[in-house]
């Protein structure tokens, strides 16, 4: 048996910008056919920010929607149009997931809410992934993915000592509210596996965020207290940090988690004297002492590339890894080593390199199998296997704008 | 009402976050997970905290109390003959173990998936690990810190141009462990589908540094599409998308697509500013935002958080409060949809907890039990094994449980 998991699960995904698609990308990569109606109307905005190839724009050039997207199919349809809203119940009807991260209320206006859809396909599993969720005082309001960090509260805990407060990622609340999303959707399928019962699923992109800080949230729980920013520190361990290496703009970062690690930092550092040196012999003197800690540190780390350092401290069995830019990340031998990238040709952007699965299983390989779709790419197809529809069905629909 | 994973039996090998966390996303949705920690003191996550008034205690770590509810703990020596015994009687009912134990500790752990397979061929094993299980980086070892760092996500941080005296700056606390742990979490329910629908059980090899490698936005595209890194030092290709002082507290402004800009625009009052060519879309804003920044800072610094949130939200823009903890716990809408919940535990006590992200129409969410106290169901779950108190006394004795 060499299918995927999720062969043969078709999903209708109205999901546009970034979290929604992130989560429909996880079931793409675990082999469900993901159908996305786009519109050229309305285009999603991945398709219209850089970067480009040569940096010359175009729908299917944007790197964000192509990276975002593997292994969809699209499907074009103005959703204003009636007949096209008949399409999509007639899609829904032959799938097993509906997902969308339209504001709360949208899919209800344009007629494809849960409760129509249901009366279509009982059985249907329907999560919307709205930043507020669709219920509650503030259900109305809109948000985006870089929004979130600051609302979740991880910008207020993240920065540099003393100083204000600072992002996580850039839109870290887009792939974190999409991929909660599909752990409900799998916890779903799994459910109506078992028992052939659908459900609705209202997942909130702010709360999935605030699942990510336990540890300030329990803090003002039990003791009313907002945690400091901290900068690259740690409550627990000395050095932690990320430290400047020989070159332009390079640095490693380095976590000490017990007390022998710290003896074998000072050993690799040539300075084994320094692990009974008042100042640094426990972990306590060590925090009281993390600043001048971190000049000795620095001193020996900016006279090294951040891959020597990261060697010798891995010797050391410290833990380690240079601060990989994007550019580092492409070319990093490990991962690529691994199989980890993604370069299947792309009608019009060639051969370009994506970032894959991470995850590998032994029974039922999940593999990438088609680079993002063009826009509408999929329409006669996804119209005549799916919907079957009669080619002069679809040329009318053409005729009348409603497939772009 | 059952859960939604209620009748699948978990064992979950977790210390600190990622194995914990996926563990607990299932165990909320039903499933029934035993989590097994060394005799030793147990998973790392009890000597974190936060504690109560900062006194260190193994029972009342936060952090552990948050990721471990719904589940049964017991403790168990994997390293010894009679605890791998124990442990492959576990393992043979069980439908999925999860686990983070390092690669290099796994043999030892007897966390080996064709022996296991022998003895339970319907298993799934989720392995999830640093660097991946194969690889020259394999070995390596990794904190939460070096992760988000092999990632890439830590290098898109920090204070902007004109700052590189500072160091690329990590998320705020376990970013890569939860971030690996809700992945690691969907690729084993992938795995369960399969098997469900007549498959055999497989291993389920995870790495962390992909999968953020995966969630790191613009960078790698940039790269691979444009030869460009991007960095904390670079302007945003678009703004307004930043953190500005209000004069209470931070707001985050945000004008992702143009209609945003002009209803901001129209709530600013129209001032003559905004008709410069220089800011006359998104990506010009983003070249200009250093100009920009300032006179709008300056219009902000008059309002409360809360107003101009509500201003804005009133126009369909998507600002956001740069929330507390107290904003949070405090929040109507939050509170409105149920969020947090009450949960008393034996030791720490009474506790407000982050809930469940979603509402599910047929199969609701919900607290069953706390975190369990080290060993708590050592009796219950060997028991349900089938041995006896002698049996148990005698793993006592040899210092397995």
């Amino acid at each position: 048996m060499s299918r995927p998991p999720l062969d043969g699960i078709r999903i209708v995904d109205f999901c546009w910008a970034w979290a929604g698609p992130y989560g429909a990308l996880q079931l793409a990569h675990l082999g469900a056919d993901v159908i996305r109606i786009e519109s050229a109307k309305r285009l999603c905005p991945s398709r219209l920010i850089p970067p480009w190839p040569d940096n010359e724009s175009g729908v299917n050039r944007a790197g964000y929607f192509n990276q975002y997207n593997q292994g969809k199919r699209s499907l074009t349809l103005d959703l204003k149009a009636p007949e096209a809203i008949d399409i999509a119940k007639t899609l829904v009807s032959k799938s097993d997931i509906v997902m969308n991260n339209f504001a709360s209320g949208v899919m209800e206006k344009l007629g494809v809410g849960y409760d129509v859809l249901r009366r279509i396909k009982p059985d249907i599993i329907m999560v919307s992934l709205p930043g507020y969720g669709t219920s509650g005082p503030e259900k109305d309001f809109v948000s985006y993915g870089p929004p979130q960090v600051a609302q979740s509260g991880l910008s207020a805990l993240t920065g540099y000592v003393g100083g204000p407060p600072m992002m996580a990622g850039f839109s870290y609340g887009d792939p974190n509210g999409g991929v909660h999303a599909t752990f409900a959707v799998m916890a779903a399928l799994l459910h109506r596996e078992k028992t052939g019962q659908g459900q609705y699923i209202d997942l909130s992109q702010w709360e999935a965020a605030i699942m990510l800080l336990p540890e300030a949230l329990m803090d003002y729980s039990m003791n009313g207290t907002q945690p400091e920013r901290m900068g690259n520190r740690d409550p627990h361990m000395a050095p932690h940090g990320v430290f400047r290496s020989k070159g332009d703009d390079r640095w490693v970062s380095l976590s000490v988690r017990d007390e022998a690690e710290w003896q074998r930092l000072c050993e690799v550092m040539g300075q084994p004297e320094l692990s009974s040196d008042a100042r640094f012999a426990s972990l306590a003197t060590r925090k009281e002492n993390e600043a001048a800690l971190e000049e000795i540190v620095t001193a020996w780390t900016q006279e090294r590339t951040a891959d020597d350092a990261t060697q010798a401290l891995q010797n050391a069995g410290i833990p380690a890894y240079p601060a990989l830019d994007a550019i580092d990340m492409v070319n990093n031998p490990h991962v690529g080593a691994r199989d980890y990238f993604v370069e299947l040709e792309h009608p019009e952007v060639g051969t370009r390199r994506h970032m894959g699965i991470p995850w590998t299983m032994s029974r039922t390989p999940c593999e990438i199998q088609r680079p993002a779709p063009c826009l509408g790419q999929d329409t006669d197809a996804v119209l005549t296997d799916i919907a079957g529809l009669s080619q002069d069905e679809i040329a009318a629909l053409r005729e009348k704008d409603i497939l772009t | 009402m059952p859960g939604a994973l209620s009748g699948f039996r978990i064992i979950e090998c977790g210390e600190m976050v990622s194995a914990a966390y996926a563990s607990k996303l299932m165990a909320d949705m039903g499933a029934e997970v035993i989590k097994i920690e060394s005799p030793h003191g147990g998973d790392a996550a009890r000597q974190r905290g936060p504690f109560p008034g900062g006194e260190p205690h193994a029972e009342k770590s936060g952090l552990y109390l948050f990721l471990n509810t719904n589940k049964r703990g017991i403790t168990l020596d994997l390293e010894q003959t009679q605890g791998q015994e124990v442990f492959q009687r576990l393992v043979k009912d069980a439908d999925l173990l999860i686990h983070n134990v390092h690669p290099k500790h796994m043999p030892a752990a007897g966390l080996d998936y064709d022996r296991l397979a022998t003895i339970n061929p319907g298993l799934v094993m989720t392995s999830i690990a640093p660097f991946g299980l194969r690889g020259p980086h394999a070995e390596y070892e990794a904190s939460d810190l070096t992760l988000w760092n092999a990632g890439g996500l830590c290098f898109l941080n920090g204070g902007g141009p004109g700052t590189d005296h500072l160091p690329p700056l990590k998320a705020f606390g376990q970013q890569a462990g939860f971030t690996a742990g809700v992945h690691a979490a969907v690729a084993s329910l992938g795995a369960l589908f399969a098997r469900l629908r007549g498959g055999l059980g497989q291993h389920v090899e995870f790495s962390v540094q992909e999968c953020l490698m995966g969630i790191s936005e613009f960078g790698t595209m940039m790269a691979s599409y444009a030869g460009v890194a991007v960095t904390r030092l670079g302007h945003k290709p678009i703004q307004p998308l930043d953190l500005l002082e209000c004069k209470d507290g931070w707001i985050f402004i945000c004008c992702v697509e143009e209609h945003h800009w002009h209803s901001f625009v129209d709530l600013m009052d129209n001032p003559e500013w905004a008709a410069e060519p220089i800011f006359e879309d998104r990506l010009k804003r983003g070249e200009s935002w250093d100009a920009l920044k300032l006179l709008i800072q300056d219009w902000v610094k008059d309002f409360t958080v809360q107003d101009l949130y509500l201003k804005a939200q009133a126009r369909r823009i998507p600002f956001a409060p740069v929330s507390t903890m107290g904003y949070l716990l405090n929040s109507e809408h939050l509170n409105a949809r149920g969020f947090f919940v009450q949960l008393d535990h034996p030791e720490a006590g009474n506790l407000t907890y982050p809930g469940a992200p979603h509402i599910c129409s047929e199969t609701p969410w919900e607290l069953r039990r706390p975190a369990p106290c080290l060993g708590q169901h050592n009796a219950e779950v060997y028991t349900e094994l089938g041995m006896t108190a002698q049996d148990l006394a005698v793993l006592q004795q040899a210092g397995a449980v």
